[in-house]
């Protein structure tokens, strides 16, 4: 049986990879549209953006569009755009005198890849904006240190075009810094916490024979037993939730003698991380509670089914489906925009957020709070199921 | 003492149960008998505290066993139709799972307990999947009765086995009475009626008590005398 399951998970790889595909095509790669939406008759701010948007760097990746403001937001809850810039009155000489009024950036909540991009191109820009405003400053006061006053604001406007020129080629900007659609964690990273997770449910197939629906003699002597039906389906989530627990324990062992993989699992690797008595009992306890939602995710499906062959088809066509628009198998980016609003709740994507939170030691009561979410209502489902069938 | 008055159970719209009541002395062996599916099994599980009755009291030694559960876990010892066995375990391991005491306690009655006279001491280490129906069926008894109930509760107890095993169990529910234990058991099988010293048919809800010891027919026209009346 066990040597089904990862001929099942072969399978559902291929499947996924097929369907990524199918939805999306080679439009990963589109351009990104930009709303621009310009305070009234600023003809300053609009030679401004006309400048920014003729540099190669930002030609070579977005269409600018000028807009009215709501005009702009419309288009960018439909998905037409994928940012919006909403300029405010006065910025060019507020960026002269420094008094630097605030450029909105308006991105939709999606976290597109193109949005993704234009967010750092964004917050690049304005970092290097910071430096040449320093830069022309320095300059000003060296012109007033010698007596030549009079020359300030021919030296800026120079500056000020020689300076932004200068400072925004593309090749200089990707040097530094990448931006992926697996969010915050590295390719192999990413592609291993899915397919740690889809491993993980996956894995209660060579043990479906013991997670069917107790049979009607066995519910009545367990309940003479005082196991009720809420101690029932928590023994099973526990039990399941061990050996899930046992399981990748040995699979970490067995990573930490891979040359390649241990430094992957080692802490800080992924993100910024403290070595420490605390970290490692957080990540142990975090570990089992990912290991306790997937099972009572398999539980509840297993009790759904209500026999063997409906139980493993349910579970294998349930996690691959869920997995997949969980952005499991090509990151949730890729997927259509319809499909992205699904990505939240799909169980695959709770517990990669929980695997990825042990990963970078970067604790928060987000991913643990939507792993408690997942285990209770899995396990008050599966409790309804028990006690409909007893 | 078994006391049993005024029980009554509903699934839906049907009555299974109605007003159902009987009283079994130590020593007693109760049978009780009907078509299939007249309720003889719900019965026997509102009996055993595995399902809950819509209404009336079940005394055991005077003891309201009806919203208290610690009275049936203490005495009453079920043995279901079926064999709640865990095919893959070894017997020891079932026997464990269900034992209600101390190891200690296991060990006893694997020398000279319920245990011990059903011959589960030999069979230890085999797993269940190997053992024979009536192996099954003794280890279940065994299961069972580790709380040392008072009251053994058997639903069809010979159904599926073979004769030499339906006599085994006999010999031992023959004992368990003989030390004074009341046994209530539902049967489709003469020589297994043979063994009460009360029979009840139970039809459309309600319970009847008839002669002992009737043959085939006369059970035959129990039923049909009971159909009749109503």
């Amino acid at each position: 049986m066990f040597a089904g399951a990862i001929a099942l998970l072969f399978l559902a790889g291929a499947i996924a990879l097929l369907a990524g595909r199918a939805l999306y095509g080679d439009a990963a790669a589109g351009r990104v549209a930009v709303g621009v939406v310009l305070p009234k008759e600023d003809a300053l701010a609009r030679q401004m953006v006309s400048m920014i948007s003729s540099l190669d760097s930002v030609k070579s990746l977005c269409d600018f569009q000028y807009m009215e403001e709501e005009e702009s937001i419309e288009a960018l809850k439909t998905g037409k755009l994928s940012a919006v810039m909403d300029m405010p009155e006065g910025l060019i000489q507020g960026i002269m005198d420094g008094s630097n009024p605030a450029v909105r950036i308006l991105l939709p909540g999606n976290n597109w890849l193109e949005s993704r991009i234009f967010r750092e191109l964004t917050e690049a820009g304005a970092k290097i904006l910071g430096a040449s405003q320093a830069g022309i400053y320095a300059g000003n006061e060296l012109y007033r240190m010698v007596g030549m006053e009079a020359l300030v604001p021919e030296l800026e406007r120079d500056l000020n075009q020689i300076f932004l020129s200068y400072s925004l080629p593309r090749e200089d900007y990707f040097r530094h810094l990448k931006v992926s659609a697996t969010g915050d964690v590295e390719v192999p990273v990413f592609y291993g916490i899915s397919a740690y997770v889809l491993f993980l449910l996956l894995l209660a197939i060579p043990v479906s024979g013991y997670l069917l629906p107790f049979s009607p003699v066995m519910r009545r002597k367990l309940t003479l037993s005082g196991a009720g039906s809420g101690s029932r389906v928590w023994g099973k989530i526990f039990s399941l939730g061990s050996l899930f627990f046992l399981m990748t324990l040995v699979a970490i062992l067995a990573a930490k003698k891979m040359p390649g993989l241990s430094e992957l699992l080692n802490p800080g690797t992924v993100g910024g991380a403290s070595r420490g008595i605390f970290p490692a009992a957080a990540a142990c306890l975090a570990l089992l509670l990912v290991c306790l939602a997937a099972a009572s995710l398999v539980v509840v499906i297993y009790q759904a089914a209500g026999s063997l062959l409906g139980g493993i088809m349910l579970l294998f066509l349930t996690v691959t489906a869920q997995h997949f628009l969980a952005g499991g198998f090509l990151p949730a980016v890729f997927l259509p925009r319809t499909l992205q609003r699904l990505v939240p709740a799909m169980p695959s994507a709770v517990l990669m957020e929980g695997v990825q939170m042990i990963l970078a030691r970067d604790w928060s009561f987000a991913a643990p709070g939507k792993l408690m979410g997942l285990l209770l209502v899995c396990s008050l489902l599966a409790i309804l199921l028990e006690r409909r069938e007893g | 003492m078994l006391e049993v008055t005024g029980l009554c159970k509903t699934y839906k719209a049907h009555q299974v149960l109605s007003e159902v009541s009987l009283t079994a002395a130590p020593g007693d062996c109760v049978g009780i008998v009907g078509s299939n599916g007249c309720g003889k099994t719900t019965f026997l599980s509102i009996l055993a505290g595995a399902v809950r009755a819509d209404r009336g009291s079940i005394r055991f030694h005077g003891r309201e066993a009806v919203g208290h559960g610690k009275v049936f876990y203490e005495e009453a010892a079920y043995v279901p139709q079926e064999n709640p066995l865990i095919e893959e375990l070894s017997v020891k391991d079932n026997l464990s799972l269900w034992y209600r005491g101390s190891r200690t306690g296991m060990e006893e009655d694997l020398k000279t307990g319920a245990a011990a006279m059903l011959g589960i001491r030999e069979m230890l280490k085999k797993p269940v999947s190997t053992l024979s129906g009536g192996m099954k069926k003794r280890l279940s008894i065994a299961c069972a009765l580790s709380n040392h109930a008072s009251v053994l509760i058997l639903d069809e107890p010979g159904a599926a086995l073979d004769l030499e095993c339906k006599a085994e169990i006999r010999r031992y529910l023959e004992k368990y009475r003989e030390k004074g234990g009341t046994i209530l058991l539902t049967s489709h099988e003469l020589p297994e009626l043979s063994l009460c010293t009360v029979m009840y048919v139970l039809k459309e809800g309600k319970l009847r008590k008839i002669e002992n010891k009737l043959g085939e027919a006369e059970l035959i026209r129990e039923f049909q005398k009971q159909e009749e009346k109503h």
